[in-house]
């Protein structure tokens, strides 16, 4: 099967990848920051109240 | 800087520079958007009251309000010139994923694990049998092999996250990505409105009406938007199934980058994807929410009720802020420069998938969650 895509240049491929990386880093990211709130919130270090 | 899904709209030789006063800028511009939807749904409410508008006030939940004025917001930037310098501080993915492993506190873990036969089950035959639809509708329109994959993957599965994966698995271009990206935020905005109603009136239970917002949803933003809207039960088993189909992201990568490799570029030296990209590929934060629920029910199996009901309820509300920062980020993010270049045919195609999709994930949810109670 012929792909009628031009091949990429040297400036978009690497863009796609980053984005790629930066979506997992992301992933993690959202991963500590959650749970390092929920964990704030019972331990009592974010009091009941405080978040409007 | 790292790149984002808007340098994928915006080169960088396009895009005016970003700098750390840009994104201070732009964190508060969302901060301020977000605070205003909060205070709106607190006192709309309250101030129609008694009025003949009091049923609709009540109706009308926070996404309503965050999208709308995300997208207000989306005017004022981009006609002053700004949307591209605080683009860094418009983080959809972000805010919503943080906020669904804070959801994950106030989910007992055995409605997951009660929910996850269903919810794979779901998520195996919706995701297979509409990719090839999607498939099939991309190739009898002529689409573009490389775009057929990104659309394919985007409708089946969970929208920009997965046209992210099936892009690096393809090799697609730049361009292909963007509107990919571009067609999936337009098709899931008025869904975010359209299921919770339809599923009102089909009468569907909460479990059912959760099964189908979230198979059929393409962004797990709008999932979370129309789950909130529908209620929280919804919201929950729309939640559930939603992470079930994001961890299925890195099968269809693999087997997308096996297809590309062997059979379209009929590269001879190609390596077999493997374990490793399989995990490269999987979604973490469904591991947060897993854990978060985890944390969750153990902590109330150990304090009393109404300490639990308290901490959790805090959780919530950070929950609340989290989601309405990412429903903004969709107001400001959306964009619809990128589909007026490609033409109608890959429009035609994903509206084609996505009514597909309304129809078999209805009829999967009804039987798969038939009596399935929250």
């Amino acid at each position: 099967m012929s792909d009628p895509t031009p091949p990429q240049t040297a400036a978009e491929a690497p863009t796609v990848a980053r984005t790629q990386r930066f979506a997992l880093n992301e992933d993690w990211l959202a991963t500590a920051v959650g749970l390092l709130l929920v964990a704030l919130v019972l331990t009592g270090v974010i009091p009941t109240g405080l978040v409007p | 800087m790292v790149a984002t899904e808007e340098d994928l709209v915006a080169p960088p030789a396009e895009r005016p520079a970003r700098t750390w006063p840009w994104l201070v800028a732009g964190v508060l511009i969302v901060l301020v958007l977000g605070s205003v939807a909060r205070f709106l749904e607190d006192t709309i409410p309250a101030a129609a009251k008694g009025t003949s508008l009091e049923k609709f006030a009540a109706a009308v939940e926070y996404p309503i309000y965050a999208i709308t004025l995300g997208l207000i917001g989306n005017v004022i930037v981009y006609y002053s010139g700004l949307r591209e310098r605080i683009a860094d501080a418009v983080r959809t993915e972000f805010f919503i994923k943080t906020g669904l492993v804070l959801l994950g506190a106030s989910i007992n873990l055995s409605l997951i694990v009660k929910a996850a036969g269903p919810a794979i089950l779901q998520a195996v035959l919706l995701i297979s049998s509409v990719f090839l639809i999607t498939w099939y509708l991309g190739g009898l329109l002529g689409l573009d092999e490389k775009l057929r994959a990104l659309l394919s993957a985007a409708v089946s599965i969970c929208g920009v996250s997965a046209a992210i994966a099936a892009a690096g698995a393809v090799r697609a271009k730049r361009e292909q990505l963007a509107y990919a990206a571009s067609l999936v935020i337009i098709f899931a905005l008025p869904s975010i409105f359209i299921l919770p109603w339809l599923a009102d009136v089909f009468g569907l239970s909460p479990a059912v009406a959760g099964a189908w917002i979230g198979g059929n949803i393409d962004t797990t933003a709008a999932v979370t938007a129309a789950g909130a809207i529908a209620g929280e039960q919804t919201l929950q088993i729309a939640t559930i199934v939603k992470a079930t189909q994001n961890a299925l992201i890195g099968i269809v990568a693999v087997a997308l980058t096996a297809y590309f490799a062997f059979k379209v570029e009929k590269d001879a030296d190609a390596q077999r994807p493997g374990l490793r990209q399989l995990w490269d590929r999987f979604p973490k934060f469904v591991l947060g929410f897993i854990a978060a629920s985890a944390i969750g029910t153990w902590y109330a199996g150990t304090v009393s009720a109404a300490e639990a009901k308290a901490h959790i309820g805090v959780v919530n509300d950070l929950r609340t802020w989290f989601l309405i920062l990412a429903f903004v980020s969709i107001g400001l993010q959306l964009r619809v420069s990128a589909l007026r270049e490609a033409g109608w045919r890959p429009v035609a195609v994903f509206g084609g998938a996505t009514l597909a999709n309304l129809a078999i994930g209805l009829g999967l949810a009804s039987i798969l969650f038939a009596g399935f109670t929250v």
